[in-house]
């Protein structure tokens, strides 16, 4: 009898690996990524056809510098488009664990926390592909993003740290309940967030209640410091609302998941 | 160099909440052999493989595999055995050598490393031709043994299979069990969970029966049958005849557990008091609908263990078919 071949695996080697398997699952899985890319496109769509008339008024209100409507939305099709993307991202991880995916990786020797952080960098590559495309297309129809390629370079990190720090929270659901659907039952509480936040709507047109509440939402404040940097060009200020956030999140979605996959391990 | 056998566990128990769902095992795998683990649906024997092999943590008890703690050097028991679960899925969406590959990094093999010996698992488990075609449209037949293949990316030493053949078409499961038995005589000790009694006398060199979290019975197949003695009569009669015809049968053998709506006795005078049975229950006036002899089997063996009769058991063997030897794993050294 030989001995095993196996040596300690390099926990690196392993997020590669694994990381790699979660992006090309999704890619092979991209009808299922569609809504993520298509909703935000046709809103773009109905939503300049629209509003055109409405620019006037948000440059008086908010953005004097703004050219068009296919503009003011780019910011929010990003954010909308990684946040259903990150949905989509954590379902995977459920469905490992629903298969029996998850529990063939704990029979190997693979680094726990490997599984996790794995399909985080999946989302994050993910999030700064889908970013990239929103931007892509959007230019191509009329936007003009006036921090230029800084403005760009923060969009799609930004589209990588949303997808992050909402892929984790997600993450941390999928541990926790084991269950795609119930990780997919958020995607409509994603949409309830977007409208309920200045994603489609400068903050400055609302009022009441309504206004309150997207005060309070954390992707008003992602969507405006993207805004600002598409519609009135670079300013560090800018910069850091689009990014801080998304870390911010990132880090508690990454503790809540590490917390849940502890949990589960020590539960079997 | 191990001291311990390969698999050593004592008085292992897991806990469910109330339910106590593995209930003090001892077990003891030798190097080299074929470890049948026998029992029905929820005896047991699934969560005690998972806590062989590190994904359960037992509530008592100790266990050792390849030398090693499950619980304290779970890391390297992970890196020492090979496992195929029942309920492990294969992600459908990658390919057979894209998995083979990822396990190989997994296991920390070195990348060259890996990709050859990947190439050897695909053309060894007659998966070459489909190893870039995505699992999902694999049938069961070829995910078992690309399963199989996964589990061995690592050339283990302990290769546990749970339930391998369950859901597998007649041809399937004869091509695994050559390939169980190839691994086995190249020295891999295998452990195998099976609900089927046929698998488990075909492949095992020793087997050890489960029923209620409990090992029952534990032994050599063959002397395990041996111990139950006489061969087992089966009889058909009409519903409202069953009394009688009971009393009758009870004069030739104890009374052994049938399947519902069939009288089982156990012969004392073996096969050659069939005619004196026919005789008794035709002068009692019992119309005898179907009969047959079956030698004890290891469907017998559980039974006489256990007062029940195991799940779909129908591989008992009758006792006029004199068949070709069967192979056994290696025996222990």
């Amino acid at each position: 009898m030989t001995a095993p071949l196996s040596v300690r695996p390099r926990a690196l080697a392993q997020v590669g690996a694994l990381s790699r398997r979660a992006v090309v699952g999704l890619l092979r899985e991209f009808p299922l990524l569609l809504p993520g890319i298509l909703f935000p496109l046709v809103f773009v769509a109905i939503n300049a056809g629209s509003f055109t008339k409405s620019l006037p008024l948000l440059r008086a209100c908010c953005y004097p510098e703004l050219d068009s409507f296919v503009t003011f939305t780019l910011a929010s099709s990003v954010v909308q488009g990684v946040l259903f993307g990150s949905v989509q991202g954590a379902t995977g991880l459920a469905t490992d664990i629903e298969q029996g995916f998850f529990e063939r990786m704990l029979a190997s020797p693979v680094n726990r926390t490997a599984i996790l952080v794995s399909r985080l960098a999946g989302a994050a590559f993910l999030g700064a592909l889908q970013a990239l495309l929103f931007a892509v297309v959007l230019t191509i129809f009329g936007a003009r993003v006036a921090a230029g390629a800084a403005g760009y370079a923060v969009l799609i990190v930004s589209g990588a740290l949303i997808a992050l720090g909402f892929g984790a929270l997600l993450a941390a659901m999928a541990i926790k309940t084991g269950s795609a659907e119930a990780v997919q039952s958020t995607f409509p509480l994603a949409f309830v967030l977007l409208f309920a936040s200045s994603a489609f709507f400068p903050r400055e047109t609302m009022t009441g209640w309504f206004r309150t509440l997207a005060d309070w939402n954390p992707l008003s404040h992602i969507t405006e410091g993207l805004r600002d940097l598409v519609i009135d060009g670079w300013s560090w200020s800018a910069a850091l609302n689009a990014l801080d956030l998304p870390l911010a999140v990132t880090a508690v979605g990454i503790v809540l998941a590490l917390v849940a996959l502890r949990r589960r391990l020590a539960a079997s | 160099m191990q001291e311990r056998p390969p698999v050593l566990a004592e008085g292992l128990v897991r806990h469910f909440g109330d339910v106590r769902a593995v209930d003090g095992v001892d077990l003891q795998v030798r190097t080299g052999e074929i470890f049948g683990f026998l029992g029905p649906n929820g005896a047991g024997k699934s969560t005690t493989v998972r806590m062989l092999t590190t994904l359960l943590r037992p509530s008592a008890g100790r266990a050792w595999v390849a030398g090693f703690d499950v619980v304290a050097e779970a890391d390297a028991v992970r890196r020492s055995i090979g496992v195929a679960l029942q309920d492990a899925a294969i992600d459908p969406l990658m390919t057979g050598s894209e998995l083979l590959d990822l396990q190989g990094v997994l296991y920390g093999l070195p990348r060259e490393h890996a990709r050859r010996r990947a190439g050897e698992l695909l053309e060894r488990v007659g998966l070459t031709a489909a190893a870039s075609r995505r699992v999902g449209t694999y049938s069961g037949g070829m995910r078992r043994r690309l399963d199989l293949a996964l589990s061995l990316i690592h050339a283990p030493t302990v290769l546990f299979l749970d339930e391998p053949t369950t859901g597998l078409d007649p041809m399937s499961r004869l091509s695994l069990w050559e390939e169980v038995r190839r691994l086995n005589a190249e020295g891999t000790t295998v452990l195998l969970t099976t609900q089927y009694l046929e698998e488990a006398d075909q492949l095992a060199g020793r087997i050890a029966i489960i029923d209620r979290g409990r090992i029952v019975r534990e032994g050599d197949p063959k002397d395990l049958k041996a111990a139950v003695g006489s061969p087992t009569l089966f009889v058909d009669v009409p519903t409202g005849q069953a009394p009688l015809a009971r009393e009758v049968l009870a004069r030739f053998g104890d009374a052994r557990p049938s399947p519902e709506g069939t009288l089982g006795v156990g012969l004392a005078g073996g096969a050659g008091a069939m005619s004196d049975v026919v005789r008794a229950l035709d002068e009692a006036g019992v119309q005898l609908d179907h009969m047959e002899l079956k030698a004890p089997s290891l469907d017998d063996v559980f039974a006489e263990a256990t007062g029940h009769r195991l799940e779909g058991a129908a591989e008992a063997a009758p006792v006029e078919a004199a068949g070709p030897p069967k192979r056994r794993g290696r025996r222990g050294r």
